[in-house]
């Protein structure tokens, strides 16, 4: 009796995430798309007048923003790359006991909230705090050196807040390698260079796929350390959307401006995924 | 971490996105979800996105703004009243985390309040009641505070009810001048002062070396990246055109676009850290910035609590004087209790015990003298610090004459206007 029905199987486990995606994921996009194309003013009403113009306006206004906030998500992910590879791979395959204690120290940040751990950076790099002060007391500093507000700091802590994302896909990766792959490799007369650039990295591709994504796609979108340790140099599209909608009450803009936003780590995911080959990397 | 590091990090988190005083996170999707759910049964897609249209003004506009006949209101208290007000706007039990006064409003009353501390920006929370209010319904709020210029649109738009003044007795007796028939509000018809204050300078004479009097100090490359400005529209180009001889009621977009001409170098150039909205508090604590715009309760706190360096001034050429006032909103479904709970604040006793924790001016004629007298009285016990700090509440309870010569009310903007000025001055707070 049962058994005529289980081909509906696969589509009951569908149904929850599939709901879940529709109400908090396809409805809110739809909002989106028509705000975007609204024009009117608060005490006129809203109305869809199909304004598509609104994309070309916005791409022109904002093509500063866009351009520097690719160039700081691709610099973080390049960083949390060069920093989380050796740390993934030294608990992967020479962390011994100590493994799960350093997959704990590496989850342990998120324990608080993103915003504050954002802020105590704040507090610790401050122009006269602790850190900045005592260098510049002891004269290894100038008296006008500054981190914040500054792109440098805006991207290490981009860099920072990103890292976990980045260095757990690249240890599950690293921990499936079968090491017994790379010791054939060395009886096969390859250096551990070798052996590493043939063995061990094409086979932890998928992590750096995933971590690459997992810290690319928010960082480009993220506001907090821009606004919290930049300054107006540093504004990020995530900050420009952030204004028109709060402060501006440009509704139609900011909407357009996330679509883009959208399209545009569309297009960037793409070129990614056919350089690497996604294909071979999820199978 | 210290103890006062600790208090300023809660500061920090509390004032990260407030871009007024307050912080700010928007809530315009759910709200706009909302509208859509109903259009989910609509087929076509052009159909679903028609249906996701912002509403414009109340239905009940028009007949308010002809005759704003006074709804009448029920004899008795619903003995409930839904209040959304500002973080950090009302005195505060330390120890118990309660609030003493109005606890006091409760117990004679017989009214539940439901206290939320709602409102994190004018803007933002305009955004969360705006779709109720045009759709005729109760926003979920009985008493709302919102700052002048604000008021001022939620009167236009039809989204205040109007005041029973028969039911105002104590706001009638103790309400300054200064706060009566304002600007934003002729004769006071939908609205009451809450708490007031000033826009001007704030700066640390050890970092600057000399005093700060006027808005183009804060250009003087001597301070390149250590000036902070604001990022709420209205005072930062009211200020800056003030030092360019526009008073606000003169401003036009011509003067905004000057404005705007005069600060975008300064801007790409660096001179200015940021564009602050609470966060200038701690930057300023902190000695990041040399001088910044600041509100005037703030630095007198600061000067008590966070650094005793800092000294706040209003600018030669002009500051800006806001007033936060208390309305209900239309649809409010317990109007006679937020008609007691706004009366309540113009009683000494109310009002007393409020300015002492908030520190901001105070609209109710006499605080002054009962402050001095509470001051006198923790002297008598000991208390000094305490009593230092009522002394300087005192002084700074009204804003004295001479000052009062030299602030000005921002200027009443149209709504082209202010999507103007808007776009000016978002291209000098973040630069592409």
């Amino acid at each position: 009796m049962l058994r005529r029905y289980r081909w509906l199987v696969p589509y009951l486990f569908l149904l929850p995430g599939g709901i879940w995606l529709l109400f908090f994921f396809v409805v809110p996009l739809l909002v989106m798309a028509s705000v975007s194309l609204q024009e009117g003013s608060l005490s006129q009403g809203y109305a869809l007048t199909w304004n598509f113009g609104i994309y070309p306006q916005m791409v022109a206004e904002n093509s500063g923003f866009f351009i520097r906030s690719v160039i700081y998500a691709l610099s973080v992910t390049a960083l949390t790359l060069l920093i989380g590879y050796p740390l993934a791979y030294t608990i992967a395959f020479r962390g011994g006991r100590a493994k799960s204690v350093l997959l704990l120290l590496v989850i342990l940040p998120f324990f608080t909230s993103f915003v504050i751990r954002t802020l105590s950076w704040k507090l610790i790099l401050n122009d006269n705090g602790f850190v900045l002060g005592t260098l510049k007391d002891i004269g290894l500093l100038d008296a006008g050196f500054r981190v914040l507000a500054t792109p440098i700091s805006v991207i290490s802590g981009l860099t920072y807040n990103f890292l976990p994302f980045m260095v757990l896909p690249l240890y599950v990766a690293l921990e499936k390698v079968d090491f017994r792959l790379v010791e054939a490799a060395n009886d096969l007369y390859a250096s551990r260079w070798q052996a590493f650039r043939r063995v061990t990295l094409p086979l932890s591709m998928p992590g750096v796929f995933a971590g690459s994504l997992l810290v690319f796609i928010p960082a480009v979108g993220d506001f907090v350390n821009a606004q919290i340790l930049g300054s107006p140099q540093t504004t990020m599209i995530g900050n420009r959307i952030q204004r028109l909608f709060l402060n501006t009450n440009a509704y139609p803009e900011a909407s357009a401006l996330g679509f883009l936003m959208i399209a545009a780590i569309l297009v960037i995911i793409g070129i990614y995924a056919r350089v690497v080959g996604s294909e071979e990397l999820t199978s | 971490m210290s103890d006062q590091d600790r208090t300023r990090l809660e500061r920090a988190i509390a004032g990260a996105f407030r871009p007024r005083r307050r912080l700010s996170r928007r809530t315009f999707f759910r709200q706009a979800g909302k509208g859509s759910l109903y259009a989910a049964g609509a087929l076509s897609l052009p159909a679903i996105l028609a249906a996701c249209g912002i509403r414009a003004q109340s239905p009940s506009a028009s007949a308010l703004a002809s005759g704003t006949a006074v709804p009448t209101l029920p004899a008795e208290p619903a003995g409930t009243l839904d209040w959304a007000n500002w973080p950090a706007y009302i005195d505060i039990d330390e120890e118990t985390g309660d609030y003493p006064t109005i606890q006091a409003f409760e117990d004679e009353y017989g009214i539940t309040v439901n206290y939320t501390e709602s409102i994190n920006d004018n803007e933002e929370f305009f955004g969360i009641i705006q779709p109720d209010l045009a759709a005729g319904r109760s926003p979920g709020y009985d008493l709302i505070v919102m700052t002048d210029w604000m008021i001022e649109r939620l009167i236009r738009l039809g989204f205040l009810s109007p005041l029973d003044k028969s039911k105002l007795a104590n706001w009638e007796e103790t309400c300054q001048d200064l706060y009566r028939d304002p600007w934003y509000d002729p004769g006071n018809q939908y609205s009451t002062a809450y708490q007031s204050g000033i826009t001007g300078i704030g700066y640390n004479p050890k970092l600057t070396g000399r005093p700060i009097t006027k808005f183009d100090d804060l250009l003087d490359p001597e301070f390149a990246g250590r000036v902070g400005m604001f990022a709420e529209m209205r005072d930062t180009m009211h200020l800056t055109m003030l030092s360019m001889g526009v008073k606000p009621q003169d401003a036009t977009t011509a003067d905004a676009q000057a404005a705007h001409d005069k600060l975008k170098p300064f801007s790409e150039s660096g001179q200015f850290r940021n564009f602050y909205g609470n966060d200038y508090y701690d930057a300023l604590a902190a000695e990041d910035l040399a001088v910044c715009i600041a509100w005037s309760g703030d630095v007198s706190q600061m000067k008590l609590y966070d650094n005793a360096d800092v000294e706040f001034v209003v600018p030669a050429d002009g500051g800006m004087l806001w007033v936060d006032n208390m309305a209900v909103p239309v649809g409010a479904e317990h109007p006679l209790d937020a008609h007691l709970m706004m009366d309540y604040w113009y009683r000494l006793d109310a009002q007393v015990p409020l300015i002492e924790y908030v520190g901001y001016f105070s609209p109710v004629t006499g605080v002054a003298d009962r402050v001095r007298e509470d001051a006198q009285t923790a002297r008598d016990e000991g208390d000094d610090e305490w009593a230092d700090a009522l002394e300087v509440i005192a002084e700074t309870a009204f804003p004295d004459n001479a000052t009062l010569q030299n602030v000005y009310t921002y200027k009443q903007l149209s709504e082209e206007e202010e999507r103007e000025w808007n776009d000016l001055f978002n291209d000098v707070v973040q630069s592409g």
